[in-house]
Protein backbone atom coordinates (compact mmCIF):
# COMPACT_ATOMS: atom_id res chain seq x y z
CA UNK A 1 0.00 0.00 0.00
CA UNK A 2 3.03 2.27 0.35
CA UNK A 3 3.10 1.77 -3.37
CA UNK A 4 -0.36 3.35 -3.60
CA UNK A 5 0.85 6.48 -1.82
CA UNK A 6 3.79 6.87 -4.18
CA UNK A 7 1.63 6.30 -7.25
CA UNK A 8 -0.92 8.78 -5.95
CA UNK A 9 1.75 11.42 -5.28
CA UNK A 10 3.21 10.95 -8.76
CA UNK A 11 -0.23 11.26 -10.34
CA UNK A 12 -1.03 14.43 -8.38
CA UNK A 13 2.25 16.09 -9.34
CA UNK A 14 1.68 15.28 -13.02
CA UNK A 15 -1.86 16.57 -12.79
CA UNK A 16 -0.78 19.90 -11.29
CA UNK A 17 2.20 20.38 -13.57
CA UNK A 18 0.12 19.65 -16.67
CA UNK A 19 -2.52 22.25 -15.95
CA UNK A 20 -0.94 25.32 -17.58
CA UNK A 21 -3.91 27.52 -16.71
CA UNK A 22 -3.11 26.78 -13.09
CA UNK A 23 0.64 26.21 -13.14
CA UNK A 24 1.74 29.33 -15.00
CA UNK A 25 0.02 31.98 -12.87
CA UNK A 26 0.75 30.29 -9.55
CA UNK A 27 4.38 29.61 -10.42
CA UNK A 28 5.23 32.78 -12.30
CA UNK A 29 3.24 35.45 -10.44
CA UNK A 30 5.03 35.28 -7.07
CA UNK A 31 8.54 35.41 -8.48
CA UNK A 32 7.52 38.08 -11.01
CA UNK A 33 6.05 40.36 -8.35
CA UNK A 34 8.95 39.69 -6.06
CA UNK A 35 11.42 40.68 -8.78
CA UNK A 36 9.40 43.82 -9.51
CA UNK A 37 8.96 44.97 -5.91
CA UNK A 38 12.29 43.70 -4.60
CA UNK A 39 14.76 44.24 -7.44
CA UNK A 40 13.57 46.34 -10.36
CA UNK A 41 11.88 49.33 -8.73
CA UNK A 42 14.67 51.74 -7.76
CA UNK A 43 15.57 51.60 -4.10
CA UNK A 44 13.46 48.48 -3.63
CA UNK A 45 16.41 46.27 -2.71
CA UNK A 46 16.12 47.49 0.85
CA UNK A 47 12.73 45.81 0.95
CA UNK A 48 14.00 42.54 -0.48
CA UNK A 49 14.56 40.71 2.85
CA UNK A 50 11.09 41.73 4.00
CA UNK A 51 9.46 40.68 0.72
CA UNK A 52 11.41 37.42 0.64
CA UNK A 53 9.75 36.48 3.93
CA UNK A 54 6.22 37.41 2.87
CA UNK A 55 6.33 36.33 -0.79
CA UNK A 56 7.36 32.85 0.31
CA UNK A 57 3.95 32.57 1.97
CA UNK A 58 2.33 33.98 -1.19
CA UNK A 59 4.11 31.39 -3.33
CA UNK A 60 2.73 28.51 -1.26
CA UNK A 61 -0.79 29.90 -1.05
CA UNK A 62 -1.40 29.72 -4.83
CA UNK A 63 -0.88 25.99 -5.41
CA UNK A 64 -2.76 25.19 -2.18
CA UNK A 65 -5.85 27.21 -3.06
CA UNK A 66 -5.92 26.53 -6.82
CA UNK A 67 -4.46 23.07 -7.16
CA UNK A 68 -6.17 21.78 -4.08
CA UNK A 69 -9.34 23.83 -3.82
CA UNK A 70 -10.30 24.26 -7.43
CA UNK A 71 -8.89 20.81 -8.24
CA UNK A 72 -11.02 19.04 -5.64
CA UNK A 73 -14.14 20.88 -6.79
CA UNK A 74 -13.53 19.82 -10.37
CA UNK A 75 -12.78 16.20 -9.51
CA UNK A 76 -15.82 16.02 -7.30
CA UNK A 77 -18.04 17.32 -10.08
CA UNK A 78 -16.58 14.88 -12.59
CA UNK A 79 -17.31 11.82 -10.43
CA UNK A 80 -13.61 11.06 -9.99
CA UNK A 81 -13.85 11.30 -6.20
CA UNK A 82 -16.85 8.98 -6.18
CA UNK A 83 -14.89 6.44 -8.19
CA UNK A 84 -11.98 6.82 -5.76
CA UNK A 85 -14.30 5.92 -2.89
CA UNK A 86 -15.48 2.79 -4.72
CA UNK A 87 -11.99 1.44 -5.36
CA UNK A 88 -9.55 0.40 -2.62
CA UNK A 89 -7.47 3.58 -2.76
CA UNK A 90 -6.29 4.22 0.82
CA UNK A 91 -8.53 6.95 2.22
CA UNK A 92 -5.65 9.15 3.35
CA UNK A 93 -3.62 8.70 0.16
CA UNK A 94 -5.46 11.38 -1.76
CA UNK A 95 -4.98 13.93 1.01
CA UNK A 96 -1.33 13.07 1.55
CA UNK A 97 -0.66 13.04 -2.19
CA UNK A 98 -2.38 16.34 -2.89
CA UNK A 99 -0.58 18.01 0.00
CA UNK A 100 2.76 16.62 -1.14
CA UNK A 101 2.13 17.69 -4.74
CA UNK A 102 1.17 21.16 -3.53
CA UNK A 103 4.42 21.43 -1.58
CA UNK A 104 6.49 20.13 -4.51
CA UNK A 105 4.98 22.67 -6.91
CA UNK A 106 5.24 25.43 -4.30
CA UNK A 107 8.91 24.52 -3.81
CA UNK A 108 9.62 25.31 -7.46
CA UNK A 109 8.08 28.71 -6.94
CA UNK A 110 9.98 29.15 -3.65
CA UNK A 111 13.28 28.14 -5.25
CA UNK A 112 12.81 30.82 -7.93
CA UNK A 113 12.11 33.49 -5.30
CA UNK A 114 15.06 32.40 -3.14
CA UNK A 115 17.35 32.49 -6.18
CA UNK A 116 16.24 35.98 -7.19
CA UNK A 117 16.62 37.13 -3.57
CA UNK A 118 20.13 35.71 -3.18
CA UNK A 119 21.57 36.50 -6.59
CA UNK A 120 19.69 39.54 -7.88
CA UNK A 121 18.48 41.34 -4.77
CA UNK A 122 21.63 40.65 -2.79
CA UNK A 123 19.86 39.28 0.29
CA UNK A 124 22.43 37.77 2.61
CA UNK A 125 21.28 35.53 5.45
CA UNK A 126 23.01 32.85 7.55
CA UNK A 127 22.38 29.33 6.23
CA UNK A 128 20.36 28.48 9.32
CA UNK A 129 18.02 31.40 8.69
CA UNK A 130 17.49 30.29 5.08
CA UNK A 131 16.59 26.85 6.40
CA UNK A 132 14.26 28.31 9.00
CA UNK A 133 12.52 30.39 6.33
CA UNK A 134 12.13 27.35 4.09
CA UNK A 135 10.59 25.42 6.96
CA UNK A 136 8.09 28.18 7.75
CA UNK A 137 7.16 28.57 4.08
CA UNK A 138 6.66 24.84 3.51
CA UNK A 139 4.60 24.43 6.67
CA UNK A 140 2.47 27.37 5.49
CA UNK A 141 0.99 24.93 2.98
CA UNK A 142 -0.97 23.10 5.70
CA UNK A 143 -3.57 25.72 6.68
CA UNK A 144 -4.00 26.80 3.05
CA UNK A 145 -4.42 23.21 1.88
CA UNK A 146 -7.13 22.68 4.48
CA UNK A 147 -8.89 25.89 3.45
CA UNK A 148 -8.58 24.78 -0.18
CA UNK A 149 -10.08 21.42 0.70
CA UNK A 150 -13.08 23.02 2.43
CA UNK A 151 -13.53 25.34 -0.53
CA UNK A 152 -13.36 22.40 -2.97
CA UNK A 153 -16.07 20.51 -1.12
CA UNK A 154 -18.40 23.48 -0.69
CA UNK A 155 -18.27 25.10 -4.14
CA UNK A 156 -18.80 23.77 -7.64
CA UNK A 157 -15.92 23.73 -10.10
CA UNK A 158 -16.51 27.17 -11.61
CA UNK A 159 -17.43 28.91 -8.38
CA UNK A 160 -14.40 27.35 -6.67
CA UNK A 161 -12.00 29.02 -9.11
CA UNK A 162 -13.65 32.39 -8.53
CA UNK A 163 -13.65 31.97 -4.75
CA UNK A 164 -10.03 30.76 -4.80
CA UNK A 165 -9.06 33.87 -6.77
CA UNK A 166 -10.71 36.18 -4.28
CA UNK A 167 -9.22 34.31 -1.33
CA UNK A 168 -5.79 34.27 -2.98
CA UNK A 169 -5.61 38.00 -3.70
CA UNK A 170 -7.55 38.97 -0.58
CA UNK A 171 -5.33 37.04 1.79
CA UNK A 172 -2.23 38.31 -0.04
CA UNK A 173 -3.10 42.00 0.20
CA UNK A 174 -4.92 42.01 3.54
CA UNK A 175 -2.37 39.66 5.07
CA UNK A 176 0.40 42.14 4.31
CA UNK A 177 2.22 39.88 1.86
CA UNK A 178 2.69 42.56 -0.80
CA UNK A 179 3.23 45.50 1.51
CA UNK A 180 3.21 45.84 5.29
CA UNK A 181 -0.30 46.22 6.70
CA UNK A 182 0.95 49.24 8.66
CA UNK A 183 0.51 51.24 5.43
CA UNK A 184 -3.21 50.40 5.39
CA UNK A 185 -6.02 51.96 7.48
CA UNK A 186 -6.37 50.47 10.94
CA UNK A 187 -9.52 48.50 10.14
CA UNK A 188 -7.60 46.43 7.60
CA UNK A 189 -5.03 45.59 10.18
CA UNK A 190 -7.83 44.20 12.32
CA UNK A 191 -9.07 42.01 9.46
CA UNK A 192 -5.53 40.68 9.08
CA UNK A 193 -5.74 39.16 12.57
CA UNK A 194 -8.14 36.55 11.15
CA UNK A 195 -6.00 35.62 8.14
CA UNK A 196 -3.47 32.78 8.21
CA UNK A 197 -1.46 34.66 5.59
CA UNK A 198 -0.81 37.51 8.03
CA UNK A 199 0.29 35.33 10.93
CA UNK A 200 2.48 33.10 8.73
CA UNK A 201 4.12 36.16 7.18
CA UNK A 202 4.82 37.53 10.68
CA UNK A 203 6.40 34.22 11.70
CA UNK A 204 8.54 34.27 8.54
CA UNK A 205 9.57 37.86 9.31
CA UNK A 206 10.44 36.82 12.84
CA UNK A 207 12.71 34.11 11.45
CA UNK A 208 14.40 36.30 8.82
CA UNK A 209 14.68 39.31 11.13
CA UNK A 210 13.77 41.52 8.19
CA UNK A 211 11.42 43.65 10.27
CA UNK A 212 13.52 43.75 13.40
CA UNK A 213 12.89 41.68 16.52
CA UNK A 214 9.42 40.16 16.53
CA UNK A 215 7.60 38.09 19.11
CA UNK A 216 6.30 35.17 17.08
CA UNK A 217 4.65 33.06 19.78
CA UNK A 218 1.30 34.82 19.48
CA UNK A 219 1.36 34.34 15.73
CA UNK A 220 2.17 30.66 16.10
CA UNK A 221 -0.79 30.19 18.43
CA UNK A 222 -3.05 32.15 16.05
CA UNK A 223 -1.86 30.02 13.13
CA UNK A 224 -2.57 26.82 15.05
CA UNK A 225 -6.07 28.02 15.94
CA UNK A 226 -6.82 29.02 12.35
CA UNK A 227 -5.43 25.69 11.11
CA UNK A 228 -7.65 23.79 13.53
CA UNK A 229 -10.68 25.76 12.34
CA UNK A 230 -9.74 25.11 8.70
CA UNK A 231 -9.38 21.39 9.47
CA UNK A 232 -12.79 21.40 11.13
CA UNK A 233 -14.33 23.15 8.13
CA UNK A 234 -12.70 20.71 5.72
CA UNK A 235 -13.93 17.71 7.75
CA UNK A 236 -17.41 19.14 7.98
CA UNK A 237 -17.54 19.85 4.24
CA UNK A 238 -16.20 16.37 3.52
CA UNK A 239 -18.73 14.69 5.81
CA UNK A 240 -21.62 16.68 4.34
CA UNK A 241 -20.47 15.50 0.94
CA UNK A 242 -20.94 11.85 1.85
CA UNK B 1 -23.30 -20.14 -14.32
CA UNK B 2 -20.72 -21.82 -12.19
CA UNK B 3 -21.61 -22.76 -8.65
CA UNK B 4 -19.26 -21.55 -5.97
CA UNK B 5 -18.08 -24.02 -3.31
CA UNK B 6 -20.63 -24.80 -0.59
CA UNK B 7 -18.71 -23.11 2.18
CA UNK B 8 -18.40 -19.78 0.40
CA UNK B 9 -20.93 -17.07 1.27
CA UNK B 10 -23.13 -15.79 -1.56
CA UNK B 11 -21.42 -13.20 -3.75
CA UNK B 12 -24.39 -10.89 -3.34
CA UNK B 13 -27.14 -11.21 -0.80
CA UNK B 14 -29.87 -8.63 -0.32
CA UNK B 15 -32.35 -8.87 2.54
CA UNK B 16 -35.29 -6.50 2.32
CA UNK B 17 -32.86 -3.95 0.93
CA UNK B 18 -34.52 -0.55 0.92
CA UNK B 19 -33.17 2.87 0.08
CA UNK B 20 -35.13 6.09 0.16
CA UNK B 21 -34.02 9.48 -1.09
CA UNK B 22 -36.38 11.95 0.51
CA UNK B 23 -39.84 10.81 -0.48
CA UNK B 24 -38.64 8.74 -3.39
CA UNK B 25 -38.05 5.03 -2.83
CA UNK B 26 -35.19 3.92 -5.06
CA UNK B 27 -34.96 0.36 -3.70
CA UNK B 28 -38.05 -1.16 -2.20
CA UNK B 29 -37.41 -4.31 -0.17
CA UNK B 30 -35.17 -6.24 -2.52
CA UNK B 31 -34.44 -9.86 -1.69
CA UNK B 32 -31.81 -11.48 -3.79
CA UNK B 33 -29.13 -14.13 -3.55
CA UNK B 34 -26.42 -14.57 -6.13
CA UNK B 35 -24.02 -17.43 -5.49
CA UNK B 36 -22.85 -18.24 -8.99
CA UNK B 37 -20.31 -16.49 -11.15
CA UNK B 38 -21.20 -15.56 -14.71
CA UNK B 39 -22.98 -12.51 -16.07
CA UNK B 40 -25.92 -11.08 -14.18
CA UNK B 41 -27.84 -8.43 -16.10
CA UNK B 42 -29.73 -5.83 -14.14
CA UNK B 43 -32.44 -4.37 -16.32
CA UNK B 44 -35.16 -1.86 -15.76
CA UNK B 45 -36.56 1.40 -17.03
CA UNK B 46 -34.86 4.64 -15.98
CA UNK B 47 -35.33 5.24 -12.27
CA UNK B 48 -35.94 1.56 -11.55
CA UNK B 49 -33.15 1.47 -8.98
CA UNK B 50 -30.33 -0.20 -10.95
CA UNK B 51 -27.69 2.41 -10.25
CA UNK B 52 -28.74 2.77 -6.61
CA UNK B 53 -28.35 -0.99 -6.22
CA UNK B 54 -24.84 -0.86 -7.70
CA UNK B 55 -23.90 2.12 -5.54
CA UNK B 56 -25.12 0.31 -2.44
CA UNK B 57 -23.01 -2.70 -3.35
CA UNK B 58 -20.00 -0.41 -3.75
CA UNK B 59 -20.57 1.11 -0.32
CA UNK B 60 -21.30 4.57 -1.76
CA UNK B 61 -24.92 4.54 -0.62
CA UNK B 62 -26.12 3.17 2.69
CA UNK B 63 -29.37 1.21 2.91
CA UNK B 64 -32.28 2.91 4.67
CA UNK B 65 -33.50 -0.50 5.82
CA UNK B 66 -32.48 -4.07 5.27
CA UNK B 67 -29.06 -5.26 4.30
CA UNK B 68 -26.81 -6.01 1.39
CA UNK B 69 -23.84 -8.33 1.85
CA UNK B 70 -21.14 -8.34 -0.78
CA UNK B 71 -18.69 -11.26 -0.86
CA UNK B 72 -19.96 -12.11 2.60
CA UNK B 73 -19.15 -8.72 4.12
CA UNK B 74 -20.47 -5.24 4.51
CA UNK B 75 -20.01 -3.16 1.35
CA UNK B 76 -17.35 -0.47 1.36
CA UNK B 77 -14.81 -2.32 3.51
CA UNK B 78 -11.28 -2.28 2.19
CA UNK B 79 -11.14 -6.10 2.09
CA UNK B 80 -14.25 -6.12 -0.10
CA UNK B 81 -13.13 -3.26 -2.31
CA UNK B 82 -9.87 -4.99 -3.24
CA UNK B 83 -11.93 -7.83 -4.79
CA UNK B 84 -14.25 -5.56 -6.78
CA UNK B 85 -13.82 -3.84 -10.11
CA UNK B 86 -16.11 -1.06 -11.20
CA UNK B 87 -16.96 0.95 -14.28
CA UNK B 88 -19.42 3.66 -13.36
CA UNK B 89 -21.68 5.86 -15.40
CA UNK B 90 -20.90 9.56 -15.76
CA UNK B 91 -17.35 9.35 -14.48
CA UNK B 92 -14.69 11.54 -15.97
CA UNK B 93 -11.10 10.67 -15.12
CA UNK B 94 -8.18 13.06 -14.76
CA UNK B 95 -7.82 14.70 -18.17
CA UNK B 96 -4.13 15.41 -17.79
CA UNK B 97 -3.04 11.82 -17.10
CA UNK B 98 -2.41 9.30 -19.86
CA UNK B 99 -4.21 5.97 -20.04
CA UNK B 100 -1.09 4.18 -18.91
CA UNK B 101 -0.61 6.51 -15.93
CA UNK B 102 -4.22 5.91 -14.90
CA UNK B 103 -3.73 2.15 -15.16
CA UNK B 104 -0.53 2.33 -13.10
CA UNK B 105 -2.28 4.43 -10.44
CA UNK B 106 -5.21 2.06 -10.13
CA UNK B 107 -2.97 -1.01 -10.23
CA UNK B 108 -1.23 0.34 -7.11
CA UNK B 109 -4.48 0.03 -5.12
CA UNK B 110 -4.79 -3.75 -5.49
CA UNK B 111 -2.85 -6.55 -3.83
CA UNK B 112 -2.67 -8.64 -7.00
CA UNK B 113 -3.01 -6.39 -10.05
CA UNK B 114 -3.17 -7.64 -13.62
CA UNK B 115 -0.10 -7.52 -15.82
CA UNK B 116 -0.50 -4.09 -17.44
CA UNK B 117 0.96 -4.98 -20.84
CA UNK B 118 -1.31 -8.00 -21.09
CA UNK B 119 -4.31 -5.92 -20.02
CA UNK B 120 -3.52 -3.20 -22.58
CA UNK B 121 -3.32 -5.89 -25.26
CA UNK B 122 -6.45 -7.61 -24.13
CA UNK B 123 -8.49 -4.39 -24.19
CA UNK B 124 -6.78 -3.23 -27.41
CA UNK B 125 -5.70 0.10 -25.91
CA UNK B 126 -2.29 0.12 -27.59
CA UNK B 127 -3.10 2.86 -30.10
CA UNK B 128 -3.99 5.49 -27.55
CA UNK B 129 -2.61 4.36 -24.19
CA UNK B 130 0.12 7.05 -24.28
CA UNK B 131 -2.26 9.89 -24.96
CA UNK B 132 -3.81 12.05 -22.28
CA UNK B 133 -7.25 10.98 -21.24
CA UNK B 134 -8.73 14.40 -22.02
CA UNK B 135 -7.73 14.06 -25.67
CA UNK B 136 -9.46 10.72 -26.23
CA UNK B 137 -12.78 10.13 -27.95
CA UNK B 138 -15.80 9.10 -25.91
CA UNK B 139 -15.42 5.47 -26.95
CA UNK B 140 -11.70 5.40 -26.12
CA UNK B 141 -12.43 6.89 -22.69
CA UNK B 142 -14.97 4.14 -21.99
CA UNK B 143 -12.41 1.53 -22.97
CA UNK B 144 -9.84 2.99 -20.56
CA UNK B 145 -12.50 2.94 -17.82
CA UNK B 146 -13.24 -0.68 -18.65
CA UNK B 147 -9.57 -1.60 -18.36
CA UNK B 148 -9.40 0.21 -14.99
CA UNK B 149 -12.29 -1.96 -13.79
CA UNK B 150 -10.29 -5.07 -14.67
CA UNK B 151 -6.90 -3.98 -13.33
CA UNK B 152 -7.44 -5.49 -9.87
CA UNK B 153 -8.39 -8.92 -11.29
CA UNK B 154 -11.75 -8.69 -9.51
CA UNK B 155 -13.95 -11.52 -8.27
CA UNK B 156 -16.91 -9.21 -8.70
CA UNK B 157 -17.14 -6.73 -11.55
CA UNK B 158 -19.77 -3.99 -11.80
CA UNK B 159 -20.35 -2.54 -15.24
CA UNK B 160 -22.89 0.28 -15.25
CA UNK B 161 -23.92 0.91 -18.86
CA UNK B 162 -20.48 -0.09 -20.13
CA UNK B 163 -21.03 0.21 -23.87
CA UNK B 164 -22.70 3.61 -24.06
CA UNK B 165 -20.81 5.56 -26.70
CA UNK B 166 -19.01 2.55 -28.19
CA UNK B 167 -19.28 1.62 -31.86
CA UNK B 168 -20.46 -1.85 -32.81
CA UNK B 169 -16.99 -3.27 -33.19
CA UNK B 170 -15.75 -1.97 -29.83
CA UNK B 171 -18.96 -3.14 -28.18
CA UNK B 172 -18.50 -6.68 -29.47
CA UNK B 173 -14.86 -6.68 -28.42
CA UNK B 174 -15.91 -5.64 -24.92
CA UNK B 175 -18.55 -8.36 -24.84
CA UNK B 176 -15.93 -10.97 -25.70
CA UNK B 177 -13.79 -9.85 -22.77
CA UNK B 178 -16.79 -9.83 -20.42
CA UNK B 179 -17.64 -13.39 -21.45
CA UNK B 180 -14.05 -14.42 -20.89
CA UNK B 181 -13.85 -12.77 -17.47
CA UNK B 182 -17.17 -14.31 -16.42
CA UNK B 183 -16.05 -17.75 -17.60
CA UNK B 184 -12.98 -17.48 -15.41
CA UNK B 185 -14.72 -17.24 -12.07
CA UNK B 186 -15.88 -13.63 -11.83
CA UNK B 187 -19.42 -12.47 -11.26
CA UNK B 188 -20.12 -9.65 -13.68
CA UNK B 189 -23.05 -7.43 -12.73
CA UNK B 190 -24.12 -5.58 -15.84
CA UNK B 191 -26.64 -2.80 -16.02
CA UNK B 192 -27.58 -1.83 -19.52
CA UNK B 193 -30.44 -0.52 -21.49
CA UNK B 194 -29.29 -2.30 -24.62
CA UNK B 195 -31.37 -5.44 -24.26
CA UNK B 196 -29.42 -6.98 -27.07
CA UNK B 197 -26.41 -6.72 -24.77
CA UNK B 198 -28.15 -8.51 -21.92
CA UNK B 199 -29.38 -11.13 -24.37
CA UNK B 200 -25.88 -11.69 -25.73
CA UNK B 201 -24.14 -11.88 -22.35
CA UNK B 202 -26.39 -12.62 -19.43
CA UNK B 203 -26.70 -15.96 -17.68
CA UNK B 204 -29.28 -14.46 -15.39
CA UNK B 205 -31.51 -11.45 -15.86
CA UNK B 206 -33.05 -9.48 -13.05
CA UNK B 207 -35.66 -6.93 -14.00
CA UNK B 208 -36.20 -4.05 -11.60
CA UNK B 209 -39.15 -1.74 -11.65
CA UNK B 210 -39.91 0.96 -9.10
CA UNK B 211 -37.20 -0.45 -6.86
CA UNK B 212 -38.58 -3.99 -6.82
CA UNK B 213 -37.51 -7.22 -8.50
CA UNK B 214 -40.28 -8.07 -10.96
CA UNK B 215 -38.48 -10.87 -12.77
CA UNK B 216 -35.47 -13.05 -12.06
CA UNK B 217 -34.72 -15.62 -14.72
CA UNK B 218 -32.47 -16.52 -17.63
CA UNK B 219 -32.88 -14.53 -20.84
CA UNK B 220 -34.36 -17.64 -22.46
CA UNK B 221 -36.56 -18.18 -19.44
CA UNK B 222 -37.95 -14.68 -19.72
CA UNK B 223 -38.73 -15.19 -23.37
CA UNK B 224 -40.28 -18.59 -22.82
CA UNK B 225 -42.25 -17.42 -19.85
CA UNK B 226 -43.74 -14.76 -22.00
CA UNK B 227 -44.31 -17.31 -24.72
CA UNK B 228 -46.15 -16.61 -27.89
CA UNK B 229 -45.02 -14.74 -30.91
CA UNK B 230 -44.54 -11.30 -32.37
CA UNK B 231 -46.51 -10.52 -35.53
CA UNK B 232 -45.57 -7.61 -37.77
CA UNK B 233 -47.83 -6.53 -40.59
CA UNK B 234 -49.27 -3.61 -42.52
CA UNK B 235 -53.04 -3.36 -42.13
CA UNK B 236 -55.91 -0.91 -42.40
CA UNK B 237 -57.48 -2.22 -39.20
CA UNK B 238 -58.11 0.14 -36.30
CA UNK B 239 -56.70 -0.48 -32.82
CA UNK B 240 -60.19 -1.39 -31.62
CA UNK B 241 -60.51 -4.03 -34.30
CA UNK B 242 -57.07 -5.41 -33.51
CA UNK B 243 -57.89 -5.69 -29.82
CA UNK B 244 -60.37 -8.44 -30.64
CA UNK B 245 -57.60 -10.70 -31.88
CA UNK B 246 -57.25 -13.88 -29.91
CA UNK B 247 -54.53 -13.93 -27.28
CA UNK B 248 -53.35 -10.38 -27.86
CA UNK B 249 -50.80 -9.28 -25.28
CA UNK B 250 -49.75 -5.93 -26.64
CA UNK B 251 -50.11 -3.72 -29.62
CA UNK B 252 -47.74 -1.16 -31.09
CA UNK B 253 -48.46 0.91 -34.12
CA UNK B 254 -46.54 3.23 -36.35
CA UNK B 255 -48.90 4.46 -39.06
CA UNK B 256 -50.29 1.39 -40.84
CA UNK B 257 -47.47 -0.80 -39.58
CA UNK B 258 -48.42 -2.71 -36.46
CA UNK B 259 -46.59 -5.05 -34.14
CA UNK B 260 -48.69 -7.49 -32.14
CA UNK B 261 -47.50 -9.60 -29.28
CA UNK B 262 -49.71 -12.64 -28.95
CA UNK B 263 -49.78 -15.66 -26.69
CA UNK B 264 -50.02 -18.09 -29.60
CA UNK B 265 -49.25 -17.49 -33.26
CA UNK B 266 -51.70 -19.69 -35.16
CA UNK B 267 -55.07 -18.66 -33.69
CA UNK B 268 -54.01 -15.02 -33.70
CA UNK B 269 -53.04 -15.20 -37.37
CA UNK B 270 -56.36 -16.86 -38.21
CA UNK B 271 -58.39 -14.11 -36.60
CA UNK B 272 -56.14 -11.49 -38.12
CA UNK B 273 -56.78 -12.80 -41.66
CA UNK B 274 -60.50 -12.99 -40.99
CA UNK B 275 -60.53 -9.35 -39.98
CA UNK B 276 -58.30 -8.13 -42.80
CA UNK B 277 -57.78 -10.43 -45.78
CA UNK B 278 -55.73 -7.71 -47.49
CA UNK B 279 -52.99 -7.31 -44.89
CA UNK B 280 -49.45 -7.29 -46.23
CA UNK B 281 -45.79 -7.45 -45.23
CA UNK B 282 -46.48 -10.17 -42.72
CA UNK B 283 -43.72 -11.36 -40.43
CA UNK B 284 -43.91 -13.74 -37.49
CA UNK B 285 -41.07 -14.06 -35.01
CA UNK B 286 -40.17 -15.38 -31.59
CA UNK B 287 -40.34 -12.62 -29.01
CA UNK B 288 -36.98 -11.06 -28.25
CA UNK B 289 -35.77 -10.14 -24.81
CA UNK B 290 -36.80 -6.62 -25.70
CA UNK B 291 -40.40 -7.76 -26.25
CA UNK B 292 -40.35 -9.64 -22.95
CA UNK B 293 -38.89 -6.64 -21.18
CA UNK B 294 -41.49 -4.36 -22.75
CA UNK B 295 -44.31 -6.64 -21.62
CA UNK B 296 -42.90 -6.78 -18.07
CA UNK B 297 -42.29 -3.11 -17.54
CA UNK B 298 -45.22 -1.66 -19.44
CA UNK B 299 -47.29 0.25 -16.91
CA UNK B 300 -50.83 -0.62 -17.98
CA UNK B 301 -53.48 -3.14 -19.03
CA UNK B 302 -51.47 -5.66 -21.01
CA UNK B 303 -49.09 -6.49 -18.20
CA UNK B 304 -50.72 -9.63 -16.89
CA UNK B 305 -48.99 -11.96 -19.36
Amino acid sequence: MANAYLAEIKAEIFKLARMPEFAIPTLILPVMFFTLFGVIIPGSRDNAPYLLSTFGVFAVMGPALFGFGAGVAQERERGWLTLKRAVPAPAAALLVAKTTATIVIASVSLAAIYAVAAFAAGVELPALVWLGLLLVHVISAIPFVLLGLALGFVFGANAAVAVANIAYLGMAVLGGLWMPISVFPKIMGQIAQFLPSYHLAEIALGVSGAAGEKAVLGHIVATLVITAIAAGLALLAWARQR
Amino acid sequence: MTASPDFAPPILKADALTRRFGRKTALDGINLTVSDTGVLALLGPNGAGKTTFVQTALGLVRPSHGELRVLGAKPGQQSVKTRIGVMMQDTDLAHTLTGRELLELFASYYPDPADLEALIDRCALGDFIKRRYGQLSGGQKRRIQFALALVGQPDLLFLDEPTTGLDTEARRALWAIVRDVAANGTLVVLTTHYLEEADALADRVIVLKDGQVIADDTADGLRTRMGGAVIDCVTGLTDDALRSIEGLISLNRSGRKVRLQVSEAVPALKSLFELDPDLSDLGVAQPTLEDAFGALTRPSESQGA
